[in-house]
């Protein structure tokens, strides 16, 4: 049997077991809440590979997984910690971590504080974008969540402080997070994977990372606004192994950032089973290499709208309309193997996604879904957005259109 | 006169339809009275507000309050599914099962909350509310709440208070008063959105004093509110005075 098949039907037995059973006890007569999911995916495309998975064949490597504790330590105290597992392609590959680990106590309502490793609120969905089965689609828009990406906005190694306030005249309430802590990415994330096809093997990535989020639910039933901000100074270090020139041999390589910042505004909108998503992000990474002394910008604009709708208990469709754009820029040496790439209605510099979903709960544990994607374009090679080099060398074709099949259980 | 098999099915036909309709008819008005029953937000004895904001209420239940504004601790417990559930969310949280079902879960596996008790039945959410410290739940507005405190649900403007603003004292029965027989007779009331009295429950006290109560409370008028509130009020019966 395949190494991950059999992790997946180890990890349904272990989570079968567990759902059968109490999903909590007592511990120092406080009681101990456990929870877990676990998901499997399937994804074909005509065309390219996608999410660094041979998907032009099918794959099946598209599993992740995750259990949590937490407990009442008092009434305002509380403590848990999450660990998280997943394999897509090339990416996890059974690595587990650390999702989330902290403890938080609330002062007021107005008032509270976390300290741990905290999931980063980014958007509407940053910190739950795992969690597959609290959404009717399987795949997020890539445009604002790039599945290959979540180790870079996921967590952060510090603190939290948060609350909500109600506004007067029945203005509705504002919600705050405000944060500051350590980023560390993964060495098998999105990132480093395509930094190997350059010959950028990287040992170390993270950094300070900081930021904010506002939302407001407004006196309009089911309306949420909000934006985020998040700012970074990161550092990314190993060795560089020219590929023009590899006769010259490995020399530590680190690119630090000059400006590395993200923007996102959103809105939700809830009307019975309907419900209505759209955000917006802009991200700016620009960066100083050395000791090449060269700088690269890239800046990632990407926005979607999505609509869901509950046919019937059992039933959900949605639909949404991705769309994102690249440019990036490399000086020095650099300029060469990266060309400048500014114009975005080229299909190298965007992906347009259209996307329609269907979302069937065999039981209220267990979901499938099964997913159509109809994309226009296929990113920046030297960026990690989706479509990698290493996994389709025969170059690219612009237009790519894929199934995803995918089921998922939690407890 | 002999029916033939052709008329006794003919006569059988319309009875039979007659008995399809009533039982249709039952169903649906059963069905309709238990959707449209009210529900009660019931608190443990440990709560000390008597009263909560629809908005209070709801943030509770979301788990974006665990304190009341005097302090007090509170925690959620719901019921899994079923009329009354349906009837709460309907009527105070918006939104659908899986709507709240998902929120649960995204505060449970993002660390930033946990899974609510959910229960079974009208019976087991009483129990664990009466046991349960800072405890509040719902429950069918028929149930026997007498080990908990029931909480007025009030609108935002007024911080869950209704505004009485007529009040008629009791008719306090001179034979009674005579011989010396009084005490506090509680009631439950509930009050429309508009102010008046809809309908007047005697939770404790002498019965005969726990009628001129219920006549008297009948004629109350409160100020009008954004939605049905049920109170708890306590009428004396001094023989002394």
């Amino acid at each position: 049997m395949h190494k991950s098949a059999r992790a997946v039907a180890l990890v349904c037995v272990l989570l079968g077991q567990i759902i059968v059973h109490a999903q909590e006890f007592k511990l120092l007569d406080r009681t101990v809440q456990v929870h877990g999911f676990a998901s499997q995916g399937f994804v074909y495309t005509n065309d390219n590979n996608w999410l660094t998975m041979d998907t032009s064949d099918g794959s099946a490597a598209f599993t992740d997984f995750g259990l949590n504790m937490s407990a009442p330590i008092n009434d305002r105290l509380r403590v848990g910690a999450q660990v998280y597992d997943r394999n897509l392609g090339q990416l996890g590959q059974y690595h587990p971590s650390l999702d989330w680990g902290f403890a938080d106590y609330r002062f007021k309502r107005w008032f509270g504080i976390r300290g741990g490793k905290v999931k980063t609120v980014v958007g509407l969905y940053n910190d739950t974008q795992d969690q597959d089965f609290l959404r009717t689609f399987a795949l997020l828009p890539q445009s604002v969540y790039p599945t290959d990406l979540r180790d870079a906005t996921i967590a952060h190694l510090g603190g939290d402080v948060y609350g909500n306030v109600s506004l007067p005249q029945k203005l509705g309430d504002l919600f705050y997070t405000a944060y500051m802590g350590h980023r560390r990415d993964s060495l098998y994330s999105g990132a480093t994977y395509i930094a190997t096809q350059y010959g950028i093997h990287g040992s170390t990535y993270g950094g300070l990372q900081y930021g904010a989020d506002l939302r407001w639910q407004t006196p309009v039933t089911g309306l949420l606004i909000g934006a985020s901000r998040l700012n970074e100074n990161v550092t990314d270090r190993g060795n560089f192994l020219n590929p023009l020139n590899p006769a010259a041999g490995a020399f530590p390589y680190a690119a630090v950032s000059r400006a590395d910042w993200m923007n996102q505004f959103y809105g939700e909108y809830t009307w019975g089973k309907l419900r209505i998503d759209t955000e917006y992000r802009r991200f700016l990474h620009d960066q100083l290499i050395s000791p090449l002394a060269v700088e690269t910008i890239t800046d990632v604009r990407g926005w979607y709208v999505s609509a869901t709708y509950r046919v019937m208990k059992r039933l959900a469709v949605g639909s949404y309309y991705s769309r994102y754009a690249i440019t990036s820029v490399a000086g020095g040496s650099l300029a060469s193997l990266f060309p400048e790439q500014t114009d975005t209605s080229l299909p190298a510099n965007h992906i347009y996604d259209k996307v329609i979903t269907a979302r069937i709960d065999l039981k209220r544990y267990w979901n499938v879904k099964a997913e159509g994607h109809f994309m226009d374009g296929y990113g920046a090679s030297s960026y990690p957005d989706g479509f990698y080099p290493g996994v389709n060398p025969q170059g690219y074709k612009p237009n790519t259109n894929a199934l995803v099949l995918k089921t998922g259980i939690n407890f | 006169m002999r029916m033939t098999h052709r008329q006794e099915i003919a006569t059988r036909g319309p009875r039979a339809l007659r008995l399809v309709a009533v039982l249709v008819i039952f169903v649906i008005f059963g069905w309709a009275q238990a959707i449209g029953g009210e529900v009660k937000v019931i608190a443990n004895r440990s709560v000390k507000a008597d009263a909560i904001t629809a908005g209070d209420l709801k943030r509770v239940f979301l788990e974006e309050r665990i304190a009341l504004g005097d302090g007090t601790h509170v925690e959620p417990v719901l019921e899994k599914d079923g009329p009354v559930h349906e009837a709460f969310l309907r009527e105070c949280l918006g939104g659908t099962d899986d709507d709240l079902q998902n929120y649960y879960r995204a505060l449970v596996f993002s660390g930033r909350g946990s899974m609510p008790k959910q229960l079974g039945s009208d019976e087991e959410v009483m129990a664990y509310v009466e046991n349960t410290r800072g405890a509040i739940g719902y429950v069918s507005a028929r149930t026997n709440t007498e080990k908990v405190k029931t909480l007025v649900i009030g609108d935002d403007s007024n911080h869950g208070e209704r505004k009485l603003i007529r009040r008629v004292e009791p008719n306090y029965p001179e034979t009674l008063k005579r011989l010396g027989i009084g005490g506090t007779v509680r009631l439950q009331v509930t009050i429309s959105a508009k102010g008046n009295v809809e309908n007047v429950e005697v939770l404790g006290g002498n019965p005969i004093l726990g009628e001129a109560a219920i006549n008297a409370a009948k004629q109350w008028v409160y100020a009008a509110g954004h939605s049905r509130s049920v109170v708890e009020i306590n009428i004396p019966f001094d023989s002394q005075r």
